[in-house]
C-alpha cells in the first residue's frame, strides 16, 4: 500500500495505484506475467474525474493484455474487490490475482466540494434533499443506541482517542493525534451526538494485495517459503435496506448486513466463538460509534455492551481483541478504493509478525477485516488466517 | 467544463508541483418517475404511498411493483401522522438549500403504511423517541427561489392529550 495522506501533490491517482501494486509484487517477488486477473477498486468517478478507470490503471499497473474488471461497494469497495478475486481463484478462472484500489478522497477538491460528493451515496431520491452529511443517519443510529442501552458520547469519543493515538505510531497514516475525550467532545458539531473527531478522515491513497493458489505461490512467489502463509479462510458480503427509516425498528441501531456477514464468514472459516478465536480486527469506523456498534455486530461482545467495552478499552491495543491496530479511517485515513485493501494488508502484517513497536499483536493466528457502504448497505468481513 | 490556469503547489518538504483547476458543473433534467404522484401530493398536502394489489402489502417509499409477489401496486392517501423512532440535530446544511442549520432530522414511522421516511422535524430541540408528528406542507411561491418539493414537506410534534 502507499502511506494514506490528505494530499498527494506528488501522485495522481494513477501514480498512487502504480505504487501500491509495485509494493505488492516486490513483496510476493513476483512478476505481472504469470499474474491471471486484475481486479480494479475505486469508488468514484466524481473524486477520480476519470471514466472507465478501471482499464487505465489495469493498463498503468502493466497488466494491458489480461482480463481486469472493476468492482464498486461504496465503503466496502476494497473488500469486496478482495471477495471477487477469491471467487475467481475457487471457480478455476484464475491462479493468481491482483486485487489494487486507490481513491483521491483528499484535498484535490475541497472539503464543500467532497461532501456533496459523498452525500451523492445517500439516496438520492429520498434522503439526499434531507442531510448533506453521513453524520446524520450514523448520528440517528447511535442516539437510538444511546436510549436503548445507555451508550455514552464519552465512551464513542474514547474510540477517537484510541484510534488516532495508535495511528501515531503507524508509518503509513494519514494523521495520528494525542488527543483527550475532552476535545473530542468540544470539537465542532456535524450531527448530535457526533463531533468532528467523531468523523474519518479523507485520504489520498492506494493499496494492493496478490492472491493466488498455494501451488502458484509456490512456483513464482520466491518469498513465499521464507514466510508464514496467510490465507482467506472466509470472505461474505451482505446487503441491507440502503435508507435507515426502511429497516425492522428493532434492529435500527444495528448493522443487520455486517451481523449477517460476519456470521457467514465466520461459518466458512470455522469460527464458533469470535470473542475467543479472532485475535485482531480492522474495523470500519466512518465513525467512533460505528466501531462499538460494529464490536457488537461482528461477535466481540453482547449486543448493547460496546458502549461499555470502548469505555474500558476492552479493544484497544493490549484489550481482548485489538482493534484497528493501523489507526482505522479515524487514524490511518479513508481512501475509499483503498480501504477494505489497505486493512488486508495490516492484517496479514500482523499475522505475519512483520508489525513491530507497540502495535504489533503477539502471535496472531486469525484477523478479520470489516467495512460497510453507507450506514451498512452492504457489509463484507473477509477472514484472514495464518497457516503455519 | 471549464480549466482556470496552472497553479504551483510546495509541499510541506519544499517541492513544487503544478496543479490543473478544473471546474465542471453538470445540469440535470431529473424525473422522479412512477414516484410522480408522491410529488403532486405534496403540492396538494397529502402523503401518498403505494399498496399491493395482490397481496395488500404497502410500501413507502412508493414501488411500481411489490417485492413480494411482483404485483402492480396502487396509491393512497396516508393521514401524514406518524412516530419518531430518533432524531438529531444536523449542523451542516442540506445540499440543495432551504434549510436553515441547526436543524431537527429525524427517522419517522409513517402510520398507515409499513414504511417510513427521514425527514425535517420543525422543532428546536431533537424530540423523544415515540414522540408523534404530523406533516406539514408548504405550498410552492413563485416569488421564492425554487425549493426542492421534499423540502416542501416537514413535520410537526404532535400535541398528546393522555
Amino acid at each position: 500500500m502507499t502511506r494514506f495522506v490528505g494530499f498527494r501533490a506528488d501522485a495522481g491517482i494513477r501514480d498512487l495505484v502504480a505504487e501500491a501494486a509495485r509494493n505488492a509484487l516486490l513483496d510476493a517477488g513476483s512478476s505481472l506475467s504469470a499474474i491471471d486477473l486484475g481486479v480494479a477498486a475505486y469508488e468514484s468517478d466524481h473524486f477520480n474525474r476519470q471514466m472507465s478507470l478501471g482499464h487505465v490503471l489495469a493498463e498503468t499497473v502493466g497488466l494491458t493484455g489480461k482480463p481486469t474488471v472493476r468492482v464498486e461497494g461504496g465503503g466496502a469497495t476494497g473488500a469486496l474487490a478482495i471477495q471477487t478475486a477469491v471467487t475467481a481463484i475457487q471457480a478455476g478462472s484464475a491462479r493468481a490475482v491482483l486485487v489494487f484500489g486507490g481513491e483521491t478522497n483528499g484535498r484535490s477538491v475541497d472539503r464543500a466540494t467532497a461532501t456533496e460528493i459523498l452525500a451523492l451515496s445517500a439516496d438520492f431520491e429520498w434522503e439526499m434533499p434531507l442531510f448533506g452529511t453521513f453524520a446524520a443517519p450514523y448520528a440517528l443510529m447511535i442516539t437510538e443506541h444511546m436510549r436503548r442501552y445507555g451508550t455514552t458520547a464519552e465512551q464513542f469519543a474514547e474510540i477517537a482517542v484510541k484510534n488516532r493515538r495508535i495511528a501515531l505510531h503507524n508509518p503509513d497514516a494519514h494523521k495520528g493525534m494525542s488527543i483527550t475525550v475532552g476535545e473530542v467532545r468540544g470539537s465542532a458539531p456535524l450531527a448530535d451526538p457526533y463531533r468532528l473527531f467523531d468523523a474519518s478522515l479523507l485520504s489520498d491513497g492506494a493499496a494492493a494485495v496478490l492472491l493466488a493458489t498455494r501451488d502458484w505461490a509456490q512456483a513464482h512467489s520466491p518469498t513465499f517459503r521464507d514466510r508464514p502463509p496467510v490465507a482467506i479462510a472466509g470472505t461474505a458480503a451482505v446487503t441491507d435496506h440502503p435508507r435507515l427509516s426502511d429497516r425492522p425498528e428493532e434492529m435500527f441501531p444495528h448493522f443487520a448486513a455486517k451481523r449477517l456477514a460476519a456470521r457467514q464468514a465466520y461459518r466458512m472459516a470455522g469460527i464458533d466463538h469470535p470473542s475467543e478465536q479472532i485475535d485482531l480486527a480492522e474495523v470500519y469506523d466512518s465513525f467512533s460509534g460505528a466501531e462499538l456498534q460494529a464490536y457488537e455486530d461482528l461477535g466481540f461482545c453482547p449486543v448493547g455492551e460496546g458502549g461499555q467495552a470502548a469505555g474500558e478499552g476492552r479493544f484497544d491495543l493490549d484489550g481482548l481483541i485489538p482493534v484497528n491496530t493501523s489507526g482505522g479511517l479515524l487514524g490511518r485515513g479513508s481512501a475509499v478504493g483503498a480501504t477494505g485493501i489497505a486493512q488486508a494488508v495490516e492484517v496479514v502484517r500482523q499475522l505475519r509478525g512483520e508489525v513491530e513497536g507497540e502495535r504489533a499483536v503477539s502471535d496472531p493466528r486469525i484477523g478479520v477485516t470489516d467495512t460497510h457502504a453507507g450506514v451498512g448497505a452492504l457489509a463484507v468481513v473477509n477472514v484472514f488466517e495464518r497457516l503455519a | 467544463m471549464k480549466f482556470t490556469g496552472t497553479h504551483k503547489f510546495t509541499t510541506p518538504e519544499g517541492q513544487e508541483y503544478s496543479l490543473l483547476g478544473i471546474e465542471m458543473t453538470q445540469r440535470y433534467r431529473h424525473t422522479v418517475g412512477f414516484s410522480d404522484p408522491f410529488y403532486q401530493g405534496i403540492d396538494q398536502g397529502l402523503l401518498r404511498a403505494t399498496r399491493c394489489s395482490g397481496c395488500g402489502a404497502s410500501w413507502f417509499p412508493p414501488r411500481r411493483y411489490c417485492p413480494e409477489d411482483q404485483s402492480e401496486t396502487v396509491w393512497y392517501d396516508l393521514s401524514g401522522t406518524g412516530r419518531i423512532v430518533a432524531a438529531t440535530r444536523v449542523h451542516i446544511p442540506p445540499p440543495f438549500g432551504g434549510v436553515k442549520v441547526p436543524y431537527v432530522l429525524a427517522s419517522i414511522r409513517l402510520d398507515g403504511v409499513d414504511g417510513g421516511i427521514t425527514h425535517r422535524v420543525l422543532t428546536e430541540e431533537p424530540p423523544e423517541s415515540g414522540s408523534l408528528v404530523v406533516a406539514r406542507f408548504d405550498g410552492a411561491d413563485p416569488d421564492r427561489p425554487p425549493l426542492h418539493p421534499l423540502l416542501r414537506l416537514a413535520f410537526e410534534i404532535q400535541e398528546t392529550t393522555k
